[in-house]
């Protein structure tokens, strides 16, 4: 049976250097996928090539069997995304931002208003909606998109680094809010590099090192492989740490005693 | 301590090189264009149009057999007007560009404010940042010209010595100098002023208004003042006409006039012994001497005032801008809570887009754009001051009083019409920069393919912000130019035009207005003039047949059902060649130049 949104051999250069090279996913209704890796392993551009903001240079993304850069529009109305770096248009207010986004989705006017008033009073940011996003906290402004990823009730949610700034009680509602949403019928690929939170909420996990998939499965699966009871840590660590984390750290302190 | 006191001079140094390069790197360029090449790029155009300025104004010195030193002296009032005039306008431009950045900033406190840094310290060194930027500027903007113009001058008055070319060149490097510190001051001056009246959250409302306002005025000022004659600066001097806003101007004259000027009215003409034939026409030299001598009680008295006036601007500027940064910015903004205004401008959109939500967006996108963006603004803010010069200039030449439609000038109907283009072509010249290069995301993630409806939405937005309005704010003056009756069929004609030459603009624009990356226009010296000629010739082209119309009633009627056929012919062309959903490139780049010059095979 072929998975509602699969990704085959997908490969990304940039210029002569590659991102990640033959990656494959695939993923059913109700899965929480979980993309580990450390910085430059391709997260972000697994993440891109699966939003459709990027084309890859090999490989292909299919949603509902239908390659993704055929029906780019339909598979971009399906998706909500998250992405690691809050950039938004800082000289609106958040509720203009979300009014932008809901228009442009096509929401109806009604539908909309109640839906935006309604997301931001759940999110706490209400107070906040009508000052322009240049004042915005980095918590304020993730709120802001994470409230624009569902606006529009997507199939696929993509979230890159969604807990990054919120403050306590924002996590807490976002570690019951996505077991919520998966369990209603929708695919949410979790990057991150808080493994607590991976371990707690994703039933699969990928783990990319240097452009390429050096692990997948459940978590479980992982610990059977690596042979030991170990935490989620512990096994990305042992896959994808080149450097003795004590070691350095004693040089650092090291260095940052130095005085002449 | 004077380890400390070392320690703080040695930040100061740093934060303001800092605060310098910021100014120059991220405020008044772009966070990510090339640094040197847009530095570059930026002082040849100011060095060559100084340059050509320089010389276009000499022809006349140059051509001469041999100039008179009076009658040099009184022309050369003009065009030291326009110097000064230039190097104070552009530099206070320069400070309306760095607006935000001529105090202290949220991000400096987020950056700089953990640092063991007193925050004395931070201030001073971002005044001082301001004022080397000033200075750098006008130093810049005036280098070239402040040494050819006073030779070019005095090349052919004969008897010219080098001791007093030298006094020349002085006074007036130093007079547009001071002129353009006076000018990049005034607005520090004024910003600094309006924040400690305002406060703080009042300020934050009022600074873009405040600061479109300054940059279509010093815009107006500096296209005007290469029409002032050498005799309109001698009426303003003797008094004879009130000099107004140009005042400063003048201050800076005198001061010029007063420190070397009046060497070339006193310059006894010695000519060669192979010219004794020439028939010297003394009389002429003698009048021009007497009536230039007569000026210099009023330019003693004016510049008196000048040399006062930096002082008094610069120490009102430095004071404001002390008090008003004791404390770093609260990051605490402004609400933009909607008012009642907003709510029927709101309802009244909605309404016009009623079932396309898409629409709206570009219509709401737009306007937030248009009037928060800074870059947005001020496009709009020098095609409204290009736009009037054209009308000032119009009204100069015509008169302001009544005309009958049998016997109305070109020029009247040609105000609105140029400032429509005007306008519009700013417009459409602000679609083409993004709001936020970074934030366009955004849109590309939800946008879902309808370019037509998103693009009409946009028209309509210009439409109404920059004809409507403009069109409804000019009717006034209209209806005391031509009447009632053909001010308001003025009006309807004109919206009609602005209609079409929007939809006309924007046939051939595959790119996202507001969301793609900005890619420059290729070969600006040839696309410039020859927009400038075809903007004039369709101006005054326009203008010519609706005076035709306006004579009656059946032509105006079969004139503006031409117009509406145009106009749908244009909206029809535009529909066909978007029916179908085409893939936009969002982060298009500019041709590098090897590619451009065909460069990269060599």
């Amino acid at each position: 049976m072929q998975a509602r949104l699969e990704a085959r051999g997908l490969t990304k250069y940039y210029a002569a250097i590659s991102a990640i090279r033959n990656v494959n996913l695939a993923l059913e209704p109700g899965t929480i996928l979980g993309l580990l890796g450390p910085n430059g392993s391709g997260k972000s551009t697994t993440v891109s090539l699966l939003t459709g903001l990027r084309e890859p240079s090999a490989g292909q993304i299919l949603f509902d069997g239908r390659n993704i850069g055929d029906h780019l529009v339909e598979y971009k109305a399906r998706v909500g995304y998250v992405p690691e770096d809050a950039h938004l248009y800082t000289f609106l207010s958040g509720r203009e931002q979300l009014e932008l986004i809901g228009r442009l989705r096509r929401l109806p006017d009604g539908l909309r208003t109640r839906k935006i008033a309604a997301l931001l009073d759940l999110f706490g940011m209400t107070s906040a909606a009508d000052q322009p996003i240049s004042g915005y906290s980095k918590g304020m402004r993730q709120k802001i998109l994470l409230v624009s990823a569902l606006l529009h009730d997507p199939d696929v949610l993509i979230l890159d680094e969604p807990e990054s700034g919120l403050d306590l009680s924002a996590s807490l509602v976002l570690r019951h809010l996505i077991p919520l949403l998966a369990a209603r019928g929708k695919i949410v690929v979790y990057s991150s590099h808080v493994l607590d939170y991976v371990e707690r909420l994703c039933a699969v996990v990928v783990v990319l090192h240097r452009g390429a998939v050096v692990a997948e499965g459940p978590v479980h699966q992982l610990r059977a492989m690596m042979q030991r009871q170990s935490s989620l840590e512990e096994i990305v660590a042992q896959l994808v740490t080149t450097v003795d984390p004590a070691g350095t750290a004693r040089e650092i302190a090291d260095v940052v005693r130095l005085q002449t | 301590m004077s380890t400390s006191a070392s320690g703080d001079s040695r930040a100061f140094r740093v934060v303001t090189r800092l605060f310098l390069r910021r100014l120059i790197d991220n405020d008044l360029i772009s966070p990510h264009a090339d640094r040197h090449h847009s530095l570059a790029v930026l002082y040849a155009l100011v060095v060559s149009l100084a340059v050509f300025a320089t010389f276009f104004l000499s022809t006349g010195y140059l051509a001469a057999f041999i100039q008179l030193p009076g009658p040099a002296a009184l022309s050369a009032l003009a065009d030291r007007f326009l110097y000064i005039a230039a190097s104070m306008t552009v530099s206070a431009l320069a400070a309306l560009m760095v607006w935000d950045a001529l105090a202290l900033e949220p991000r400096d406190a987020a950056i700089l404010g953990p640092l063991p840094i007193a925050a004395r310290t931070l201030t001073r060194a971002k005044l001082a940042a301001a004022v080397v930027f000033g200075t750098i500027l006008t130093v810049a903007l005036n280098a070239v010209p402040g040494v050819l113009y006073p030779l070019f001058l005095t090349l052919n008055i004969r008897g010219t010595q080098g001791a007093t070319i030298i006094r020349l060149i002085a006074a007036h490097a130093a007079t547009v100098t001071m002129a353009g510190l006076f000018g990049f001051f005034g607005v520090l001056a004024v910003r600094g002023t309006l924040r400690w009246l305002a406060g703080e959250r009042a300020f934050g409302r009022l600074a873009s208004l405040v600061q479109s306002a300054l940059v279509v005025a010093m815009i107006t000022g500096l296209l005007l003042a290469p029409t002032v004659r050498a005799s309109d600066v001698r009426r303003w001097v003797d008094g004879t006409r009130a000099p107004g806003s140009v005042a400063p101007v003048l201050w800076y004259l005198a001061i010029n006039e007063m420190l070397a000027g009046h060497l070339v009215a006193n310059t006894r003409v010695v000519l060669p012994p192979r010219l004794a034939f020439f028939p010297f026409p003394r009389r002429v030299d003698e009048d021009a001497r007497t009536i230039y001598h007569g000026l210099t009680p009023r330019f003693a008295a004016l510049a008196k005032q000048g040399w006062l006036s930096l002082p008094v601007v610069a120490g009102l500027a430095i004071a404001t801008f002390f008090w008003t940064n004791r404390r770093f910015p609260d990051r605490a903004a402004t609400a933009l809570r909607p008012t009642r205004f907003y709510g029927v401008v709101r309802r009244a959109a909605e309404r016009l887009t009623r079932g396309d939500p898409e629409a709206q967006a570009g219509f709401f996108f737009t306007l937030q754009t248009l009037t928060r963006s800074a870059p947005h603004r001020t496009i709009v803010a020098v095609s409204l001051a290009v736009g009037l010069t054209h009308a000032f200039i119009a009204l100069t030449q015509t008169g302001v009083h009544r005309f009958e439609s049998s016997s109305m000038p070109r020029a009247i109907p040609a105000m609105s019409v140029f400032l429509l283009i005007s306008l519009l072509a700013g417009f459409w010249y602000a679609a083409t920069v993004p709001a936020e290069p970074l934030a366009n995301w955004t849109i590309r993630s939800a946008w879902l393919g309808n370019q037509q409806s998103y693009l009409s939405g946009v028209k309509r937005a210009g439409l109404i912000a920059l004809a409507a309005v403009p069109l409804l704010l000019m009717l006034p003056l209209n209806v005391s130019l031509m009447g009632t009756a053909a001010a308001v069929e003025h009006s309807v004609v004109a919206l009609l035009f602005a209609t079409a030459l929007l939809d006309a603009l924007f046939v051939f624009v595959d790119r996202f207005p507001f969301a793609c990356s900005y890619v420059p226009i290729q070969n600006p010296k040839v696309a410039w003039p020859a927009s400038l000629a075809g903007v004039l010739t369709l101006t005054y082209g326009f203008a010519a047949l609706e005076c035709q119309a306006l004579v009656a009633l059946p032509r105006m009627v079969a004139f503006c059902a031409a117009l509406s056929a145009i106009a749908f012919l244009v909206k029809a062309i535009d529909r066909d060649r978007r029916c179908e959903e085409r893939p936009i490139e969002f982060d298009a780049r500019p041709t590098p130049a090897t590619q451009r010059l065909d460069l990269a095979a060599h």
